[in-house]
């Protein structure tokens, strides 16, 4: 009988490299499905779950996006960046339409029930109070951290904002977009 | 949209785009190289803010890898073996009665279960369209056997004996059998009647 190839342990085998993954992972490989929930499950759930603030909200959204991302011939490829920022902002993107679409229809509840009910959606607050995140956010001038914090934790859109602040939309578009590149430098995200 | 994604670009990757602005950028990401490294970058800062949020861990079965929904290894396998269950199973709560055939068919449902949901290994039969999925530590193994017309046994030759583990029944032309096990068996042999038809090698 011929020798079978042997198939050497997962723990084994060197770890693909960042690039060799990206690569794969545009090409439809299957062990790069494996590898990329493998390596950014923990970051991506942890995304989800502070947008959600529920954990089989959080596990439902990460497996949606997943997959949607890798059943979409084009939705990555190479020249889009990192595989790792690529997957943890669809991953962002997907719970804040969850979100949404959840705040839509309690509204819609309440309005028919005609009495509004405690929501507790994000109950996350009191611990990102204490994290990395707010201590480089303060290093911001507040013109700028302000837009970014409703965007980033309230998950308003540029005229929500803009309303609310009560500055021109393009003035709040202009911030937003430098505040997020100098918070980025400080939290050391790659160039 | 013709103009640059120029400050969307952070917009988008904070997820702030109605849905008509994204696809405008979508659109445009789609043949402008300067705009894609542009929202590359706004990416990294968004994920660099996550990163930087109070982790959360998952529950410890999320880490298990899921298999790739579109993967090209084993797909038409695991199809195969789940067209078994969507033939079988409906006219069979339906119309069964005999608790040992429900025992089956819980042991079918559960094998795809382990197959689509844990890390596996798989080996083809010589001889034989056939393959078995198997857990890497033997707690498992499911046997799917395309165009089979007739009940295969499947064997475990071991220490100068030799074993019989189960019959795959076929369900129209596919036969399935699962095996929940404690030990690694590293040869399985299929029979149909007193013949050998297949052999598997098995590595663990």
């Amino acid at each position: 009988m011929s020798a079978l190839p042997v198939e050497r342990p997962r723990s084994m085998r060197p770890a693909p490299g960042d690039e060799a993954l990206a690569a794969a992972f545009a090409a439809k490989e299957r062990w790069a499905f494996d590898e990329a929930y493998a390596r950014f499950g923990r970051l991506l759930y942890s995304t989800a779950y502070h947008v959600l603030g529920n954990a089989e909200d959080a596990q439902d959204c990460v497996h949606d996006a997943l997959t949607r991302v890798w059943r979409s011939p084009e939705s990555y490829t190479r020249s889009r960046g990192a595989i790792r920022s690529f997957l943890t902002v669809c991953v962002r993107n997907e719970a804040i339409t969850r979100l949404r679409a959840k705040t839509r229809r309690r509204k819609l509840e309440e309005r028919v029930a005609a009495e509004p009910q405690e929501y507790d959606e994000l109950g996350a607050d009191d611990v990102i109070e204490h994290d990395r995140l707010r201590a480089a956010l303060r290093t911001l001038p507040p013109e700028q951290r302000r837009p970014l914090e409703l965007a980033y934790f309230e998950y308003k859109t540029h005229v929500e904002i803009a309303r609310e602040l009560s500055e021109p939309l393009g003035t709040i578009k202009s911030r937003i977009a430098l505040g997020l590149r100098k918070l980025g430098a400080v939290l050391g995200a790659s160039e | 949209m013709t103009d640059h994604l120029g400050e969307l670009a952070a917009l988008y990757a904070l997820g702030m785009l109605d849905p008509a602005e994204q696809r405008a950028a979508d659109g445009h990401l789609a043949h402008c190289d300067a705009c894609r490294r542009l929202l590359a970058q706004a990416e990294s800062d968004v994920t660099a803010m996550a990163a930087a949020q109070a982790p959360v861990d998952p529950p410890l079965r999320f880490l298990v890898p899921k298999p790739a929904p579109a993967g090209r290894r084993n797909s038409a396998w695991l199809a195969a073996a789940a067209a078994v269950l969507i033939a079988v199973l409906p006219a069979g709560y339906l119309l069964q009665v005999n608790l040992s055939m429900h025992q089956d068919m819980a042991a079918d449902a559960q094998a795809i279960a382990r197959v689509a949901t844990s890390p596996h290994r798989t080996a083809t039969f010589v001889g034989a369209d056939a393959r078995v999925m198997y857990a890497p530590d033997g707690s498992w193994y499911c046997i799917v056997i395309r165009g089979a017309s007739a009940p295969l046994h499947v064997l475990w030759p071991h220490d100068g004996t030799t074993t019989m583990l189960g019959t795959a029944v076929p369900h129209g032309d596919i036969a399935l059998l699962y095996l929940p096990k404690s030990h690694r068996m590293e040869q399985l042999t299929l029979m149909q009647g007193d013949r050998e038809v297949g052999q598997a090698q098995l590595v663990f």
